[in-house]
C-alpha cells in the first residue's frame, strides 16, 4: 500500500491504496462516490468520466497515482448547498434522463466543454459528448438540455 | 482488479531509463494510458512495473521557433490548441482532433500512438508527411530516427532496449506549404481508422507550381508509409486535376492493404486512391489562399 492524497470536489482525502488502482475504482470504493459509474473499462463509453483539473477524462484508464496533486471533479460535486447545478436541473426539465446511468458522465462532459465554450453548436456538442454513450434518450433531449443549461449559465 | 504492478513516477529522463534498465521486459512504459490502462483492464498485459513519465519535466512543452519540437508527452488536446494556426500544421491538426474521444485526446499522447505501432495510428500520416523525426533517449544517450523509420512492423518499433522517446522534431516548412488529413471510418469518433492520408503540397510562389510532395498513408501497409513514386508524379509539376489522378491512382498502388474486419482489402484500395485525390485538392485549395 502506498500514500495516496486526493483533492475531490473541493475535499482533500489522505488514503492508502495499492499502487495498481484506476481512479475509478478509488472514487467508487474507497470515497464512497458512486456518482461516477463503471462499465466498458476500455475508455469507449464514458460512464466513469470525471473532470481532472478541468479536463474531462476517463477514470477507468487513469491511474489513481497519476491523480496525486490534481483537482478532481465528480458529479457529486456539481450541487451547491442542496442547489442543483443548471445543467443537472436542465437534464431534469427537459428530460433528458432516462435509466440515469450515462448522466454523471454526461454531465460532467457538457460542463468541461461549457467551461470553455459557453455558447457552443449542435456540432460542438455533439463533439464534446461523442465519447459518452446513451442507450436510453437517443440524444436529442440531451441536446436540449445542453443548449438550455448553457442558456442559464451565460446569464 | 488488474494483475499487481508497482508504479513509478520517474522525474528525469535518466531515472526513467534506469528504471527501464533495472526491470527490463517486465516493466511497461505508461504514456497517456488509454492502450496500456486498457490492455491491463482485459488481462492482455500484466507488467510488474508500470514506469508513469508523465512527471518528467518538459514531457508535454511544445517549442515553436520555425521549427516545431514537441514533448513526447504532448496530447492530441494540447497539439490542437497550440497548433490550430501554425502553417503546415493543419493535417496534424485535423487528425489529432479526430482521435477517439474528447476523454481520450485529454490524456492520449502523439508518442504513446507511435510506440504502440499500430499501422493505422491517426498521427502518424501527417508527421510523416511533414518530415518529422522522434528523438529518443536511453542508456547510450541521445539519437534521432526519422518518423518514417521508426514503425518498422506492426507493434514493433526501432526503439533499442532501455530506450524512450523524448521528443518529436518538425524541421521548419517552407513558405507555400498546405496539409490536409482525411479518415475513413464508419462514425466520426471513436473510431480505428480503414484507411487515413496526410497530404503535403509545398507551392511555389505562382501557387500553381509543385515544389515538395509528400503522401502518407496510413492503415494500409504493415506501418504508415509514404507513397513516393506519387509524390514524384507532382513535385516540379504544374498542378492539374490530372496529376492530382495520376497521383492517387500511383499512391493506390503503393498501399498493401489486408482484409480484416474493418474492410476488405480491394474497398480500402478504392478508398486510398479517392482520398488521396481529395486530400491533395485540399492542399491546392489551401495553398491558393496563403
Amino acid at each position: 500500500m502506498i500514500p495516496l492524497t486526493l483533492h475531490v470536489n473541493g475535499h482533500i482525502y489522505r488514503l492508502q491504496v495499492e499502487p495498481n488502482r484506476t481512479l475509478l475504482s478509488v472514487l467508487r470504493d474507497d470515497l464512497g462516490l458512486t456518482g461516477t459509474k463503471q462499465n466498458c473499462l476500455q475508455g469507449t463509453c464514458g460512464v466513469c468520466t470525471v473532470l481532472v483539473d478541468g479536463l474531462a477524462i476517463n477514470s477507468c484508464l487513469y491511474p489513481a497515482q497519476r491523480a496525486e496533486g490534481k483537482q478532481i471533479t465528480t458529479i457529486e460535486g456539481l450541487a451547491e448547498n442542496g442547489c442543483l447545478h443548471p445543467l443537472q436541473q436542465a437534464f431534469l426539465d427537459k428530460q433528458a434522463v432516462q435509466c440515469g446511468y450515462c448522466t454523471p458522465g454526461v454531465i460532467l462532459s457538457a460542463l468541461a466543454l461549457l467551461n470553455e465554450n459557453p455558447d457552443p453548436t449542435d456540432d460542438e456538442i455533439k463533439t464534446a459528448l461523442a465519447g459518452n454513450l446513451c442507450r436510453c434518450t437517443g440524444y436529442a433531449k440531451i441536446m436540449e438540455a445542453v443548449h438550455a443549461a448553457a442558456e442559464v449559465m451565460r446569464r | 482488479m488488474t494483475a499487481y504492478y508497482d508504479y513509478f513516477s520517474p522525474t528525469t529522463w535518466d531515472e526513467a531509463v534506469s528504471l527501464l534498465m533495472t526491470y527490463g521486459p517486465d516493466a511497461k512504459i505508461l504514456a497517456g494510458g488509454t492502450v496500456v490502462m486498457n490492455q491491463l483492464a482485459r488481462g492482455l498485459i500484466a507488467p510488474r512495473q508500470i514506469i508513469s513519465l508523465d512527471r518528467i519535466p518538459g514531457w508535454d512543452t511544445i517549442h515553436m521557433d520555425g521549427a516545431v519540437t514537441f514533448g513526447a508527452g504532448t496530447t492530441y488536446r494540447q497539439i490542437e490548441r497550440a497548433l490550430r494556426t501554425t502553417p503546415g500544421f493543419t493535417a496534424l491538426v485535423e487528425a489529432a482532433g479526430k482521435v477517439g474521444s474528447v476523454q481520450v485526446r485529454n490524456v492520449a499522447t502523439i508518442a504513446g500512438n507511435f510506440c504502440h505501432a499500430s499501422p493505422a495510428g491517426d498521427s502518424m500520416p501527417p508527421l510523416l508527411a511533414l518530415d518529422a523525426s522522434l528523438v529518443l533517449y536511453g542508456p547510450d544517450g541521445t539519437r534521432t530516427v526519422p518518423a518514417d523509420e521508426f514503425i518498422v512492423a506492426p507493434k514493433t518499433t526501432a526503439l533499442h532496449p532501455g530506450e524512450v522517446v523524448r521528443e518529436f522534431h518538425v524541421p521548419a516548412l517552407p513558405n507555400g506549404t498546405a496539409t490536409a488529413f482525411l479518415k475513413f471510418g464508419r462514425r466520426q469518433a471513436m473510431e480505428i481508422s480503414f484507411v487515413c492520408v496526410a497530404a503535403r503540397l509545398t507551392l511555389a510562389p505562382d501557387r500553381r507550381t509543385c515544389i515538395a510532395a509528400r503522401i502518407a498513408l496510413g492503415a494500409v501497409a504493415p506501418t504508415p508509409i509514404r507513397a513516393r513514386d506519387a509524390e514524384r508524379v507532382l513535385e516540379g509539376q504544374a498542378l492539374t486535376p490530372e496529376a492530382f489522378d495520376e497521383a492517387a491512382d500511383i499512391a493506390m498502388h503503393a498501399a498493401s492493404p489486408i482484409s480484416d474486419l474493418r474492410a476488405s482489402a480491394d474497398y480500402r484500395r478504392h478508398i486510398v486512391r479517392v482520398m488521396v485525390r481529395r486530400a491533395l485538392e485540399l492542399c491546392w485549395q489551401r495553398g491558393a489562399t496563403l
